[in-house]
């Protein structure tokens, strides 16, 4: 067999860095299959179960295991990686001989920052967010996989230092325009955003921008920060920020409804910003209706949300067993259109179990269109999320497989979460899609009450 | 409850995936990356423990705040058992406790010697017995007694010893006299011409330098360190410039107080390059004990080496140790000499590492960065890196050469631990074989295990 | 959360006579979105520099000269902050702005961030102005940093007019100023962009409606006719400052001065501004910050 087995010591890239290696090598014809990897536990078991004979490595070390189809390949492909690593020296430091810091305390020493982004692997990012606080910045915690303990220490650190904590597994915040991990490109305005749900908190934000409000700030504080073991502590404290920001008029909080005690707390701060909440459940206003509230107590008109329906005759309705299936890239989305549709299978792909060792469903397409494609009849209702972070282009690979359940008699519809000034154009992704023969929504409300919709006439 | 980064322009450290900072680019966000890695094998759940210790930040900002603000004086020179209370046959050493079994041939052949200048032994096969016997000898690491010791680092009771005040907070500390160089003790020799030389250092040196401190009072060593790293000395392979220095100090005391034995003195402490080694490390431990002792700290008190073992001891732990084995130095021979013929490391002289000299100080010392493996960007690259493991910067020892900016000093566990970088540690090298004496000097790395050790222990304190 | 790589780039292949294009994205102020957003429209370079690149759109709608800047510039009001270095791009080179981009000499640069150069202020303290008033006195005092116009005459005039509330002084002062000194952004113009949107803005912080009515009475007069009394970008320059719009480093002196955030560094930072245009704004900002607590006071 032609294999290249190669351990390096002490180098070190992110993973997401590596899944590029690995796929720029693995895409090359006489390349069988390649992993580069750092020498986890998965990733050396992987690497075992694929064939490859390993020398011994540790999770610091890079692993790095090809195999080409004739030996004239495999040295290609040695070059490629060589090039593709050359390309990934870290960019580091602002000056050539400075090494670049290797932790964000060295770095907060070195230069005056306004805060952290950490999105290390979960069990490291304790450290790194730490570091933050301790040197007085605010910081969002994008990696998941952090312990509660963990993240109440951290949490409270932050609140003895006047400091905020974003995340844990917080996916998006704007801060002052500037998207953090996962955001829609947002136009300044009135309102202030608290959110413990990432892509509900980019369905309210692109709403608001869409009916020309804008968006002050846009706080993550993580997923868990409304349970009782939290208890708040960043919401609370982004909440109080939010009240004293001169730019913020109204607050939305847009969270899974929080542990009672915890919406007490929530309740009993007295903040004189008014606070429109956006709490996803059984008998709880939907994403939509929330946004719609929050622009009538600004006294502005709710537009009629940017939607795209199928020219009659273009699609067939649902034939023969009609069901509604589901298949999100975003939690709260999904929720949110399981409990508007009241029906059907839905899957969300951005949970852990899809997500271990494999990218985000928002970036990587391969296992909806999987799913799309083995919808046989009725309805498939699925969300594409854009903004920074995101699939560059999600309807360059969506529209064919629309088209093709289309001609299997499969009505799909879209809700489609951006904003005017998004990288991939939301109006042009929508034109897009709609040609293949969805209907799209700007509202997730509203795409999972037209599949409901479709449901019914087809009797379903 | 102004939270600060709501006003004003964004601005970022990213650490992790890249494409968030790519994403982060193309909104003209300015943003500095860290180069982060995964931290040494193992030690992620201790390092969660320790950092999360409530008692942490404030600990370690009061332990290296005293290692900052120590203001050691060199205030008199003392025979060892009238300071240290040493009886004939108990012998201080350098490093962690150690056995005889254990001891290496440098460390085997100081003992002799000091066995041999206490008229213990008649002939080294003698001393060598009586110590293999353990028969009315004991041994105990210089550690344990406020005191430090080069290379083998073996301290007798008729010795005489430096001894430095901390002025700031009261303590002491005590190292003996520097030999020179050539066959000495402190590296394994114990030749006739050595042991006649530690009776001159008894009988003329120590008495004379005594009597000269009497006339100077306490000599300002903080102040003398700040002058040499200045001077191109980084105060552990080269004391070039301290050594001057000090002997500017003292010389005309010299003549006052010992008129007839002035030029022997002046002349032999002029002849020895390293004769302030041992002033600087005895102000360097006094400097690292007012450190001690403060509870959930993670500062780094002592490395030291006994040519078997590297130790090291940390604040929040009391005198415990943390072991590896000791590494060869990678370094240049002398003569004939090659890393074949390498002890491993040996010695108290980390003590200046501890205290943000010497390899920590390597961007001071040009002159001296090809005995230490490269050209000075290596020797800048090296201090550099040891910002990164290090609490504080020295407000006093400062590097001409990278503006003036204070030397690294004290090493944290938790940052080596997170980072992986070890302590750069300049030493010289040992021969093996009891007896040889130098045969190079080098750079040598720490063991890893010393420091995963000392963080668990923390993580269960 | 887990990211994973992007797929590779979908898009059919780029046409093979198309000239190369250097496609950018950078940070945009919210007071370029409607030009950006517009159908595009031609434009051409006025000036270009190493960190900077004015261009003059054909329009009729203001801020009709966009400034392509580069993070280490100064961030005008009607800048679009780059991601990237600025090359390639002359003086004279034609272009389009609109349909989203900015397209000029090989660029073409889109933008993904807003910005807002007229952040709200919040309320201020009044009984903290007299002190910061005097404070800003005393730091313009110590700097080596002077303005580029002569006390008296027309600056003096407009703090008369200012202080006491005479349009008319007001007015007048304001004529003489528009335009008046060397350079791309003249003394003049920057004095009474300072002022401006001092005036407004602590005026509305502070309480003195009196101060808010004056400024709009002011913008009204600078901008009628600043196209024809000064330079392009100077014109629109003062119409941004008509309406609140600055710079961060103003932005953060009217903070400094309204609230708890640190004075002097703002005021050092502003001041070292450009040959003289940093001196001209804060002095214009202190005569603003004396008109307001003199109206607050004769309420």
């Amino acid at each position: 067999m032609n294999d290249l087995v190669e351990v390096r010591a002490g180098v070190y890239h992110d993973s997401v860095s590596l899944m590029r290696v690995s796929q720029a090598l693995t895409s090359r014809p006489e390349v069988a299959v390649a992993v580069v990897a750092m020498a986890t536990e998965l990733n050396v078991g992987l690497a075992r179960d694929l064939g490859f004979e390993l020398p011994p490595a540790t999770p610091g070390d890079l692993l790095v295991a090809i195999r080409a189809s004739s030996p004239a390949g495999l040295e290609e492909a040695a070059a490629e990686l060589e090039r593709q690593f050359a390309e990934r020296v870290p960019a580091g430091g602002t000056s050539g001989t400075q090494a670049p810091p290797r932790t964000v305390r060295a770095a907060a020493r070195a230069w005056d920052a306004t805060l952290a982004l950490v999105s290390v692997p979960g069990e490291h990012a304790f450290p790194e967010a730490l570091d933050a606080i301790e040197a007085g910045l605010s910081v969002m915690v994008f990696s998941d996989n952090v312990p509660v303990e963990q993240e109440v220490v951290l949490k409270d650190r932050a609140l003895a230092r006047g400091v905020l904590v974003m995340g844990p597994d917080c996916g998006t915040a704007v801060i002052g325009g500037a998207g953090l991990g996962f955001a829609n490109v947002l136009r300044p305005g009135p309102v202030g955003v608290v959110a413990a749900s990432g892509t509900g908190a980019q369905q309210v934000t692109s709403l608001l921008d869409l009916a020309g409000a804008g968006v002050s700030h846009l706080i993550g504080v993580g997923g868990r920060d409304l349970s009782a073991a939290v208890g708040g502590r960043s919401t609370i404290r982004a909440l109080r920020a939010l009240d004293e920001d001169p730019a913020t008029e109204l607050i939305v909080l847009v969270s899974k409804p929080p542990a009672p005690e915890v919406a007490r707390a929530v309740q009993e701060l007295g903040l004189s910003t008014p606070v429109v909440p956006a709490l996803l459940g059984p008998g709880q206003d939907d994403l939509t209706a929330a946004t719609e509230k929050a622009l009538r107590a600004l006294g502005r008109d709710v537009p009629e949300w940017p939607s795209w329906p199928v020219p009659p005759g273009v699609a067939p309705g649902p034939a023969g067993h009609a069901a509604l299936r589901g298949l999100y890239s975003g939690g709260t989305l999904c929720t949110e259109a399981a409990l508007v549709a009241g029906t059907g299978e839905f899957t969300d792909f951005g949970d852990d179990e899809y997500t271990r060792g494999r990218p985000h469903p928002m970036i990587d397409p391969a296992l909806r269109l999987e799913a799309i494609s083995a919808v046989e009849s009725g309805v498939v209702l699925l969300d594409v999320v854009l903004g920074h972070g995101s699939d560059p282009d999600p309807s360059a690979w969506l529209a064919p497989a629309i088209a093709e359940a289309g001609a299997r008699g499969v009505a799909v519809v879209v809700a489609l979460v951006g904003t005017d000034g998004d990288p991939q154009g939301l109006r042009a992704q929508a034109a897009r899609l709609n040609e293949a023969g969805a209907a799209v929504f700007t509202s997730n409300a509203a795409a999972a009450r037209h599949a409901r919709l479709l449901l019914s006439r087809a009797g379903g | 409850m102004t939270l600060s980064m709501l006003y004003g322009e964004p601005r970022v450290i990213t650490v992790g995936a890249s494409v968030l900072e790519e994403a982060l680019d193309r909104q003209a966000v300015p943003q500095t990356r860290v180069d982060w890695r995964p931290p040494l094998p193992g030690t992620s759940e201790a390092l969660a423990r320790v950092l999360a210790d409530p008692r942490r930040e404030q600990a370690n900002a009061t332990a290296v705040g005293r290692l900052l603000s120590a203001r050691p004086q060199l205030v008199g020179v003392r025979p060892a058992r009238e300071v240290l209370g040493l009886e004939p046959g108990t012998f201080f050493h350098a490093g962690p406790p150690i056995t005889w079994e254990r001891a290496s041939g440098p460390m085997r052949g100081a003992l002799i010697g000091a066995m041999l200048f206490e008229g213990l032994a008649a002939t080294p096969e003698e001393a060598e017995g009586r110590l293999a016997s353990g028969e009315g000898v004991a041994l105990d690491s210089c550690h344990h007694h406020r005191t430090v010791g080069p290379m083998a680092g073996v301290v007798s009771s008729s010795m005489w010893m430096l001894e430095v005040l901390d002025a700031e907070h009261g303590g002491t500390a005590y190292c003996s006299l520097n030999e020179g160089l050539g066959k000495v003790l402190r590296y394994g020799s114990y030749g006739p011409e050595v042991v006649d030389r530690l009776r001159w250092m008894g009988e003329v040196l120590g008495p004379v330098l005594a009597a000269t401190l009497e006339v100077t009072g306490p000599i300002d060593l903080r102040s003398l360190i700040a002058q040499a790293l200045q001077m191109g000395d980084e105060l552990h392979n080269r004391n070039r410039a301290a050594t001057s220095l000090l002997l500017r100090e003292i010389a005309a005391a010299v003549v006052e107080a010992a008129p007839g034995r002035a030029a022997e003195v002046l002349r032999f402490v002029n002849g020895n390059d390293h004769f302030f080694l041992n002033a600087g490390m005895a102000a360097a431990k006094v400097s690292a004990d007012a450190a001690r002792g403060v509870p959930g700290s993670s500062l780094v008190v002592a490395m030291a080496r006994n040519g078997t073992d590297f130790g090291i001891q940390v604040s929040g732990l009391g005198d415990r140790w943390f072991t590896g084995p000791a590494g060869v130095p990678d370094g240049l021979y002398l003569g004939g000499y090659g890393p074949d013929d390498a002890n491993p490391d040996i010695g108290d002289s980390t003590i200046t590492e501890t205290s943000g000299l010497g390899g920590f100080a390597m961007a001071a010392a040009p002159a001296i960065v090809r005995f230490v493996g490269g050209d000075v960007s290596d020797a800048v690259a090296a201090t550099t890196s040891m910002y990164e493991i290090t609490m504080a910067e020295h407000p006093a020892y400062q590097i001409p050469g990278l503006g003036f900016r204070g030397t690294p000093v004290g090493i944290d566990v938790a940052l080596v631990a997170r980072t992986g970088l070890l302590p750069v540690v300049n030493t010289g090298i040992a021969g093996r074989v009891a007896g040889t004496g130098q045969v190079g000097a080098g750079l040598v790395n720490p063991p890893v295990e010393a420091f995963t050790a000392a963080l668990t222990a923390l993580a269960a304190a | 959360m887990t990211v994973g790589t992007r797929p590779r780039a979908r898009k059919a292949a780029p046409a093979s006579r198309a000239p190369a294009v250097r496609h950018v994205s950078g940070a945009a102020s919210i007071a370029l979105r409607e030009a950006l957003e517009s159908p595009r429209r031609p434009a051409r370079v006025l000036a270009s520099f190493p960190l900077a690149v004015y261009l003059e759109v054909r329009s009729e709608a203001e801020p009709y000269v966009i400034a392509l800047v580069t993070g280490e510039a100064v961030r005008l009001p009607n800048a679009v902050v780059l991601a990237e270095p600025l090359d390639g791009v002359a003086p004279g080179d034609d272009g389009w702005v609109g349909d989203g981009v900015v397209e000029i000499g090989g660029l073409a640069v889109g933008a993904r961030r807003w910005w807002d150069p007229a952040p709200p202020l919040g309320a201020a303290d009044p009984a903290r102005l007299p002190a910061a008033l005097a404070r800003l006195g005393e730091i313009r005092a110590g700097s080596p940093r002077r303005p580029g116009l002569d006390p008296a005459g027309a600056p003096a005039q407009l703090a008369r007019g200012c202080l006491s509330g005479s349009l008319l002084d007001c007015v007048t002062a304001a004529e003489r100023l528009i335009g008046l000194g060397p350079g791309l952004t003249p003394s003049g113009d920057d004095m009474l962009a300072g002022l401006l949107v001092t005036l407004r803005h602590l005026g509305l912080a502070a309480g003195a409606p009196r101060a808010v009515w004056l400024a709009g009475w002011l913008a009204a007069t600078v901008t009628y006719d600043a196209r024809t009394r000064t330079t392009p970008i100077s014109a629109t320059l003062l119409h941004c400052a008509a309406r609140g719009e600055a710079s961060p480093e103003v932005t953060g002196v009217l903070r400094g001065l309204a609230g708890p955030q640190p004075l002097e560094p703002a005021v050092n930072r502003l001041l070292r501004l450009g040959h003289t245009s940093g001196a001209d704004m804060v002095w214009g900002m202190q005569i603003g910050l004396s008109a307001v607590l003199s109206h607050m006071e004769s309420r």
